[in-house]
């Protein structure tokens, strides 16, 4: 995957060139927003990272020429600012994701897959299929093995943003983000509590488990 | 008096103060001459809004009393003007009824009579016949009218006039020609009635004068009182800027405006002095409850690099490193969460809010966290309340209430509950979260609710400390507050929001 990355800070920035190569990305590095608007404009990225404040030109403003420019290259801004106001800014510019610093590598890099790998809604598939199971998105049914399962609703919600992101690490504050509207690191371990209920009614009495805890990192649901 | 001290002033220290004064920029200058008072005097808004109304007062005054003197001369005037058609009248028609012999005795006899009256016959060559008064001017006598004329006083023939011989006169009169030919002239002397006027002027003048000084000293008393009281209260605000915070305006029984100005300063110097000596608080504490954890994060890294010998034990060290900063970056979001809410989020990111749906939905987020801690978490949540609020916020207020529910709650016989209730109560909205547990002691209750507060008992457990009081904030910034209250037994937390 190719990535562009407009940061400031070298020594974070070197980090995480470093880190995106040990898992098999090509990093661009840009240390100002000048440069970082040229290059993001200049060659095709999967994804780009972009710091909301940078010297000569801030984060916001880039993205808003590219999208002005019709570039639809899914961006990912890292910001110091963490308040809700400063993420509903961040995303009515035209950024996909907002990571607040500091943050786990492990965090930075599951945003980033699931944003290369984003489908437009028109392209959204109506059925998810992991292994034997099937998750309807329309009827809201769910099939391990031709055996139904029955969810609650936001057990189903939970195990629909899982299937959609099938083979991709999710973490605990996406799930929290996404499948309860909710921006905040939650104290207990909420979210693992409720991934124990799912997998009870997925994975019990199957061989082969489908829902995976990755550790430091999130979970993810593979075949 | 302000200005008493010129006295020592005068002793050679004033200019040294002055100068020094100027320098550090104290805005009202204890010791000053005479002469800097008044200049300062004069640049109060106090001491010239009271001149101009002096100035204003008595140009009113003069243009009403002015006024009035008018008004009294044209009535006086018009008065003189009737009494004198009149005479002529009655002296025409005693002409014709009884001849001008009669009528010229009837002159005669008016015109002996002591007072103003002005009387003049003669026939149409211009000789007097009868009269008090001599030397009228020629055209007085050829021709009919209304005249205002000077005259000799009393060389009127056979005149017994009061006033001394060969004065001269002023008079107004209406010369007419009678039927027989002769000229009679009926007038009235206008000296008394400029004395009148004079008099009135002179009432007027001395009036002025009184009013003027009046309005001076009053206006001057009147300012200095008002600046006395300005001046001690900026007195104190430059104490308080140099540093004296525990200083207050004074307060005097008069319950005036100033005492109302004095009273909201005072109540706006409490609130700073308290917001000062909780970001004291807050400072002592961030220096205790950052630095415990970074120290033992030092330390752990130290004794990894020092005892650390398989990759093992290597790799142990670093988790726990991260799992310790992370903790860190939690109590640190948590301390600039609660300072942002503190200073008030931007209105932007209040909406219109489902409370009950917000209150269900962290409800269902924690079930199963209470049920595998043994407890039941039931809900009593009216549907439909709904307000202007930052519903991450309450959110997170509602899910810090809960996790401190959860973790505080436990008992040992499994019965624990926690209750999750929102609804309507006389106009407000009540959220609250109630607790079996074991609550926490009355005396200890308000102290909970502060930064870094973990009470005794939960210092071993898990967590910043600032559970509630980001709740508390979360709540002022929503117009209404925190109650820790006691549910016997058990802790039963209220959040109370105004509904509008």
């Amino acid at each position: 995957m190719k990535i562009l990355l407009v940061e400031d800070d070298r020594e974070a920035a070197s980090y995480l060139i470093q880190a995106l190569d040990e898992v098999g990305h090509v990093t661009h590095h840009a240390s100002d927003g000048e440069t970082g608007y040229a290059m993001a404009s200049g060659m095709d990225y999967d994804v780009m990272i972009i710091d909301r404040m940078l010297p000569r030109r801030d984060g916001l403003s880039i993205i808003e020429s590219l999208r002005a420019e019709g570039d639809k290259t899914p961006v990912l801004i890292l910001s110091a600012l963490g308040e809700v106001d400063d993420r509903v800014t961040g995303l009515r510019a035209g950024g996909d994701d907002y990571l607040t610093k500091p943050y786990a590598f492990s965090e930075l890099l599951a945003r980033v897959e699931v944003l290369a790998r984003r489908v437009s809604p028109s392209e959204a598939q109506t059925v998810y299929q992991v292994g034997d199971l099937t998750l309807e998105r329309l009827s809201r049914k769910v099939e391990r093995d031709g055996e139904t399962i029955l969810l609650q609703p936001r057990e189903f919600r939970l195990l629909e943003y899982l299937m959609k992101h099938a083979g991709q690490v999710v973490t605990r504050t996406m799930l929290l983000e996404n499948v309860w509207d909710y921006h905040f690191d939650p104290q207990t371990n909420v979210i693992d509590v409720h991934m124990s209920r799912l997998r009870s009614k997925i994975d019990k009495g199957h061989s082969s488990p489908l829902l995976h805890t990755i550790r430091g990192a999130g979970y993810m649901i593979r075949a | 008096m302000p200005d008493a001290r010129p006295g020592e002033a005068g002793k050679g220290a004033p200019s040294a103060a002055t100068v020094k004064n100027r320098r550090d920029g104290t805005p009202r200058p204890a010791r000053q001459s005479l002469f800097a008072r008044i200049a300062y005097l004069w640049r109060t808004t106090t001491v010239r809004l009271t001149f101009l109304f002096i100035l204003i007062f008595v140009i009113a005054a003069i243009v009403l009393l002015a006024f009035m003197a008018y008004q009294s001369s044209v009535v006086l005037q018009r008065q003189q003007g009737a009494d004198i058609d009149r005479e002529i009248r009655q002296f025409q028609r005693m002409e014709m009824q009884q001849g001008a012999q009669a009528m010229a005795l009837a002159v005669q006899r008016f015109a002996n009579r002591p007072g103003a009256g002005v009387y003049y016959l003669g026939d149409d060559l211009g000789h007097q016949l009868v009269g008090n008064i001599t030397g009228l001017p020629d055209n007085v006598l050829s021709t009919d009218g209304f005249y205002t004329f000077s005259y000799d006083r009393g060389g009127a023939l056979g005149a017994g006039q009061g006033g001394p011989p060969d004065s001269t006169g002023y008079a107004v009169a209406r010369s007419v020609t009678l039927p027989s030919g002769l000229r009679l002239v009926v007038g009235r002397d206008v000296v008394e009635r400029r004395g009148f006027s004079e008099i009135i002027f002179q009432g007027f003048a001395i009036g002025m004068l009184g009013i003027v000084l009046l309005s001076v000293v009053a206006g001057g008393l009147t300012a200095n009182r008002v600046l006395k009281r300005i001046d001690s209260i900026s007195g104190t605000s430059a104490k308080i800027m140099s540093g004296a915070l525990s200083e207050r305006v004074q307060v005097t029984k008069r319950h005036d405006e100033f005492d109302a100005l004095a009273t909201d300063l005072n109540a706006m110097l409490d609130r700073i002095e308290q917001l000062m000596v909780g970001l004291k608080e807050v400072t002592d504490n961030v220096a205790h409850d950052l630095k415990t954890p970074l120290t033992r994060l030092r330390n752990k890294a130290e004794s990894a690099l020092r005892e650390g010998r398989t990759p093992e034990q290597l790799r142990e060290a670093l988790e726990t490193t991260i799992a310790e900063s992370d903790q860190l970056i939690r109590t640190f979001n948590a301390l600039l969460m609660i300072a942002r809410v503190e200073a008030g989020t931007p209105s932007g990111a209040f909406a219109e809010t489902d409370i009950s749906t917000v209150a269900e939905d962290v409800a269902e987020l924690y079930q199963p966290v209470a049920e595998d801690a043994g407890l039941a978490l039931i809900t009593d949540v009216t549907p439909g309340i709904s307000m202007m609020a930052n519903r991450e916020l309450v959110g997170q207020a509602l899910v810090n209430l809960l996790e401190n529910a959860i973790k505080y709650a436990g008992r040992e016989d499994g019965d624990g509950k926690v209750v999750l209730s929102a609804g309507r109560t006389d106009g407000r909205i009540v959220i609250s979260v109630a607790d079996n547990g074991p609550g926490i002691p009355e005396g200890d209750r308000e102290h909970a609710i502060e930064r870094f507060v973990r009470l005794e008992k939960s210092r071993t457990e898990p967590g910043s400390g600032l559970g509630l009081s980001l709740v508390s904030a979360v709540a002022r910034l929503h117009r209404g507050e925190l109650r820790l209250e006691d549910n016997a037994p058990g802790l039963r937390a209220v959040l109370d929001l105004p509904s509008d």
